[in-house]
């Protein structure tokens, strides 16, 4: 019977949440396998030990400078021979920038089945895999035809486990050879003036304010009225109506504010993990099905155009 | 210089999603297509190259007859010449049958440097890049969002969360998986539009590119077993009603919530 293979991440020098939520997963579908996880970085031995007693299990680390930051090649070397060490039929990694980089090299270089950025795992034979496509617009159950499982899986989508396992760690011996890919440096967000986290109210738009000059006249205005800040989502920057700073979602700002209005924003997943911690959220699509109403409280299926200036007016009266 | 650049005919963005009937995957007949967005980005990123001069780009695609048309949008932006793998073996592959037939046409061609979007917009799933260059044994960065050209490499920033950036260099040849608002895509003129059609379009199949057998549906490694509408949960309540009253519930529920 083969293993489950959980390979963590190390963020600030400790292993992320998102590691966690892999291991409550292994749980989930481990049905009497081993759960074996893999811990990488400099520095991360003891990491490595307490993992093995909170949901890692079985734990191997490679423990080395040269994983100080990270690496695509040495982490194909490195999740490979932690493959073959635990004959892991199932290799769970998390849908991270480092994630996504890796894991397709780990499916390629074993010739195995590939899901990516699932958010549910159903037990059975073979373990089923559900993941969002056409950008959250529909559903797709995966089911794997191959005896060996890569698969990514996207931060959030079940609670870290939070139990104890019966663990310990080794270290994993190794040849990772060189880089051919060579890290330089990180260079950090800086926000260049517009800090949208700390807005009570924002009002962003989308894609469906069509055109740069509609958010000055559409969209600022219902902002400035309710006194908050104006945000967007990524196809507005992408499309350069507006500057990186206004971007609210997983690589842009992530918002909590009071009063989050979205007009014209579908919801693709990576805006809604910037605003779903919202206190209240009202949403203003054309689209009914589009699945920002189901992060919304209050939702208006509707002619953004028609209903945003008629708010404005209402708002500005209301407030006299 | 050569650069390959892989790209994929999806459905529109606004194009209706009706699942088939068998229930693995949307309708697909009588609706519009295009070109994947992130792959425009990643075209027109090799198109910047080629403005600077002595630069040769290649455009390679597969599936049926109508990814022609995403074929001949890109030559009219300024491709050299296109692959079309159109072929129904190769039909129903999984990622890592795309990536084996794309691996075929870089071996193929030899390019200095693989470009494509990060992801699909229809599958989502941003895999065949690593595979391709795992495949073809070189380097590779995914989320690009700059690339600076230096003599035998390639300097790359990849996007990671909350707006940060890694800065990797990479030996060339290599595959780059680039981020939508890498740069501004431009449109085709009606000038290449008109050139586009002189421009050749390499028609190849499965077999011509010795991965018979190893793509398809059958060889498929992971299936699709259905695509629904996700169920609906909570979700928002809808607000019904004229313009106007509507517009005052929305008024009365920002003043219960103490803000105006």
């Amino acid at each position: 019977m083969g293993s489950i293979l959980v390979v963590a991440e190390i963020q600030k020098g400790a292993v992320r949440e998102a590691s966690y939520e892999l291991a409550a997963f292994a749980q989930k579908v481990a049905g009497g396998r081993t759960i074996h996880s893999l811990v990488l970085g400099s520095g991360v031995a003891g990491e490595a030990e307490s993992f093995a007693k909170k949901g890692g299990g079985q734990v191997l680390y490679v423990d080395r400078p040269e994983l100080a930051s990270y690496s695509v090649d040495l982490w194909t070397r490195a999740i490979r021979a932690a493959v073959e060490a635990t004959s892991a039929e199932l290799v769970l990694i998390s849908n991270t920038p480092s994630g996504w980089d890796v894991a397709p090299r780990i499916a390629a270089a074993l010739d195995s089945a590939y899901v990516s950025d699932v958010f549910n795992m159903e037990p059975g034979s073979p373990t089923a895999f559900v993941r969002r496509v056409f950008n959250g617009k529909l559903d797709a159950r995966v089911v794997p035809k191959a005896d060996r499982v890569v698969a990514t899986v996207q931060p959030g989508a079940t609670a870290a486990f939070q139990g104890a396992t019966d663990g310990a760690a080794k270290a994993l011996e190794v040849d990772l050879g060189a880089p051919r890919a060579k890290f330089v440096e990180t260079k950090v967000a800086t926000s260049k003036g517009v800090d949208l986290t700390k807005a009570e109210i924002i009002v962003s738009g989308g894609r469906g304010v069509g055109a740069p000059e509609k958010f000055s006249e559409v969209i600022k205005p219902l902002a400035d009225a309710l006194g908050g800040a104006m945000g967007a989502s990524r196809p507005v920057v992408d499309a350069g109506w507006l500057p990186h700073e206004y971007q609210v979602g997983s690589s842009g700002q992530v918002v909590t504010p009071k009063l989050y209005i979205a007009c014209g924003i579908s919801g693709a997943i990576q805006h809604l993990v910037g605003m779903k911690g919202s206190n209240y959220i009202i949403a203003i699509n054309k689209d009914g099905d589009a699945p920002i109403f189901e992060v919304a409280n209050l939702g208006v299926v509707g002619d953004l155009f028609e209903i945003v200036p008629k708010l404005t007016e209402a708002v500005k009266t209301a407030k006299g | 210089m050569k650069i390959l650049v892989c790209l994929k005919q999806v459905p529109h963005q606004d194009a209706r999603l009706d699942v088939r009937a068998d229930g693995t995957w949307i309708q697909e007949d009588n609706i519009k297509f295009e070109i994947n967005s992130y792959d425009t980005y990643a075209l027109e990123e090799a198109l910047r190259v080629k403005d600077k001069g002595d630069t040769e780009v290649v455009v390679a695609s597969i599936g049926p007859d109508r990814v022609t048309q995403a074929l001949r949008t890109a030559l009219g932006m300024g491709a050299d010449r296109a692959v079309h793998v159109k072929d129904p073996a190769a039909d129903g592959s999984d990622a890592l049958g795309v990536a084996k037939t794309l691996a075929a046409v870089a071996k193929a061609e030899s390019p200095d440097l693989v470009l494509m979007g990060l992801m699909s917009d229809d599958g989502n799933a941003a895999s065949v890049p690593p595979m391709l260059a795992q495949l073809l044994d070189v380097p590779s960065a995914t989320g690009v969002m700059s690339v600076e050209y230096q003599n035998g490499s390639v300097r790359v920033e990849r996007e990671l969360e909350g707006g940060a950036l890694e800065v990797v260099d990479l030996p060339r040849p290599c595959v780059l998986a680039v981020q939508t608002g890498i740069n501004q895509v431009r449109y085709a003129s009606l000038k290449g539009i008109m050139a586009a059609k002189k421009k050749p379009i390499d028609v190849k199949t499965a077999a011509d590119l010795g991965v018979a057998g190893q793509v398809g549906a059958a060889a498929a490694k992971a299936r699709i077993e259905k695509v629904y509408v996700p169920p609906k949960g909570q979700g928002a309540e809808i607000l019904s009603g004229s313009a106007d009253e509507v517009v005052g519930k929305l008024v009365g529920k920002i003043k219960e919530l103490g803000l105006l």
